[in-house]
């Protein structure tokens, strides 16, 4: 059922106005790998993550998104992705459900109602998202993220505002869709990192 | 594809309903300029002219007030990049407009029939003022989906949009004000081809917009 | 380019030809040589729009040059204002001189105020947009949907208002109303109205693009 990806990214430089964030960054990734960014603050992490994911432009270079050989265009890229990030904002006015069934894909109810049991989200699925705490809204954005079982899941500090155990069910998440998918991780934390096979520096261009 | 523009216009309207603080604010907006155009006539007796002019300062100044909001939303609440992550521009845009010309359309149900109740006057052409009305929102409609996402971007959001949305509204407003005048007037009924003019301008603008729109939202 | 540099041979010699050489108009006499000023600048105004619509639309349809494009668009419609701002000036001069007033609202007037309306639009949207990242690609959109507009214009305006404006220069039967001298002159003055645009165009973005290069290398340091 799980289709094989390729992610090329090739030389990407970007720039705010005319301030220089990262450049020449080069690195790929297959179905079952994954990898981390990391990098201090303010080195373009979560930029580097939009422009994988397509919702910002690089200044130069390129990024080959591709499917069993067949190349996605950029436009198309948001149905192979998922995305967490802090950056990522669920609507406030709707409830967790509601942003979940308005993000994913066609899914029945059934797995929406798993993945709202497995994050220990389900006896609030139906209050709006506003009166949620950091921590919830996280977990939301990681059900979210995973919910179309993804080919490519981008996380931008993926365990910022969880608890101990909202971190443990997120590493056995990962843990179990790992074969599947190519998973990108920005962060600085050692945990995460450790879950990657590979990764590259961001400010120091090393892998 | 045509599920997720379902999708995204259900989003809006759930939000917007519950959220109702903005809407009702357009509408208390039309309503009280409409209201208080009248207080300040006070019983003068206006030519036909003045009327449509009137009605259609009123309309176009309730279309300033509530038509950029949709768009603003998303960026002060900061959804813009949840909401670009999961739908592709071409249905983003399409869902505003729809909203868009709804709100707008409610709103100009409301002004216009005020406006005659307070105003007592009545349009001889009915059906050709109706049709007027209807047109004329419309093209305000799709002009200002595009330049509300413009406007959105951009600081000083509520004055900006005016400045913008005047020059690109002028024919629209001339148009329909001159549609308006004949109707209330009588004479010699109203040219069908100006009724065209609207359809054929909004048409135009919406399939531009719908061209253009991803090289607002997404950046270049 | 050397050309636009003859504005400097071409100015003072329209300024002669314009004040010394043409003769006086009939009835307006010598209040008639406003003419060889209003016409070029107007001219101008639209050239520098038309100028500024083809940069944005280039900018949206290929991917590269997009940075120069930028500023391209910007520096043609901000030139254009000027000329624009002079336009109005010396149409209202020139109409209370042959009107008697200096404000009518006929078509021509109308729809140089609308030009200006544009102008002031897109430059408050460009200034409003001042570090968006996608400051060029909203503000091209915006001159494309403020230049499609402008075909609407030709439909309404003559519906609207009657014209006092004298026919441009060559009517419907394709007389020319001016003599040959007054023609001449009119003629090397919009030419030399339209190097001066060139010039000061070609200037901008040379400002411009030094600008860019100095704060790039300010940064990448």
């Amino acid at each position: 059922m799980h289709k094989n990806y390729s992610l090329y990214i090739n030389k990407i430089s970007k720039r705010f106005g005319k301030q220089l964030l990262f450049r020449d960054i080069t690195f790929n990734a297959e179905t079952g790998e994954s990898f981390f960014i990391t990098g201090p603050n303010g080195s373009g992490k979560s930029t580097m993550l939009q422009i994988i994911a397509g919702v910002q432009k690089s200044t130069e270079g390129e990024i080959i998104f591709s499917s069993e050989k067949k190349e996605i265009p950029a436009e198309e890229r948001f149905t192979h992705f998922g995305f967490a990030s802090p950056a990522v904002n669920p609507y406030d006015m709707l409830t967790a459900s509601e942003n979940i069934r308005f993000a994913a894909s066609g899914v029945n109810g059934d797995r929406i109602d798993e993945m709202l049991h497995l994050f220990g989200l389900y006896p609030h699925r139906s209050k709006h998202v506003g009166l949620y705490s950091s921590g919830m809204k996280q977990r939301l954005r990681l059900i979210i993220a995973m919910i179309d079982s993804p080919g490519i899941l981008l996380l931008d500090e993926p365990s910022s505002y969880l608890d101990s155990s909202g971190k443990d069910i997120l590493f056995s998440e990962i843990e179990k869709i790992r074969e599947e998918t190519i998973i990108i991780i920005a962060t600085n934390e050692h945990e995460e990192i450790k879950l990657c096979g590979k990764g590259i520096d961001i400010a120091e261009q090393t892998i | 594809m045509q599920s997720r523009l379902f999708k995204n216009l259900r989003k809006d309207f759930l939000i917007e309903f519950r959220n109702r603080s903005a809407m009702n604010i357009s509408f208390a907006f039309a309503g009280i300029t409409t209201l208080s155009v009248s207080l300040a006539c006070g019983g003068a007796s206006l030519t036909p002219q003045i009327h449509s002019v009137l009605l259609w300062i009123i309309i176009f100044f309730s279309g300033m007030s509530g038509l950029s909001h949709i768009f603003i939303r998303e960026e002060e609440e900061r959804t813009s990049l949840f909401l670009a992550l999961h739908s592709d521009a071409e249905n983003i845009y399409l869902s505003k407009l729809i909203f868009n010309i709804i709100l707008f359309a409610c709103i100009t149900a409301l002004v216009t029939p005020l406006y005659l109740f307070f105003m007592q006057v009545m349009p001889v052409y009915r059906l050709y003022f109706i049709l007027t009305a209807s047109a004329g929102s419309l093209a305000v409609a799709s002009i200002t989906t595009i330049l509300g996402a413009m406007v959105a971007k951009a600081e000083s959001r509520g004055s900006l949009f005016t400045v913008i949305s005047f020059p690109v509204m002028i024919p629209v407003l001339w148009i329909s004000i001159q549609l308006t005048s004949d109707s209330l007037e009588g004479g010699s009924p109203p040219e069908l081809r100006s009724l065209l003019f609207l359809l054929a301008f909004s048409g135009v603008i919406i399939s531009v917009s719908y061209l253009t729109f991803k090289f607002i939202w997404t950046e270049q | 380019m050397l050309i636009y540099r003859l504005v400097f041979i071409f100015m003072p010699v329209v300024i002669y030809m314009s004040f010394m050489w043409a003769p006086p108009a009939a009835i307006l006499g010598d209040a008639s040589r406003i003419l060889y000023f209003h016409v070029p600048v107007a001219w101008v105004s639209v050239a520098a729009f038309i100028v500024s619509g083809i940069q944005s639309i280039l900018f949206l349809v290929s991917e590269n040059k997009r940075r120069e494009r930028e500023y391209m668009a910007y520096n043609s419609a901000a030139a254009g204002m000027v000329f624009t701002i002079l336009t109005v000036i010396t149409g209202s001069i020139w109409a209370k001189l042959s009107w008697g007033s200096y404000w009518n609202w006929d078509p021509r007037e109308t729809s140089i105020v609308v030009l200006m309306l544009i102008y002031i639009a897109y430059l408050s949207l460009y200034s409003s947009l001042k570090e968006h990242p996608n400051r060029g690609g909203i503000s091209s959109v915006y001159l494309i949907i403020a230049m499609i507009t402008m075909p609407f214009f030709i439909f309404i305006i003559p519906r609207i208002y009657s014209s006092l404006h004298p026919d441009t220069i060559i009517n419907q039967e394709g007389k020319i109303h001016l003599e040959a001298a007054m023609r001449i002159t009119l003629f090397a003055s919009i030419v030399t109205f339209t190097l001066l645009y060139g010039y000061i165009y070609r200037l901008m973005n040379r400002i411009s693009r030094l600008e860019i290069k100095a704060e790039e290398k300010h940064y990448d340091i």
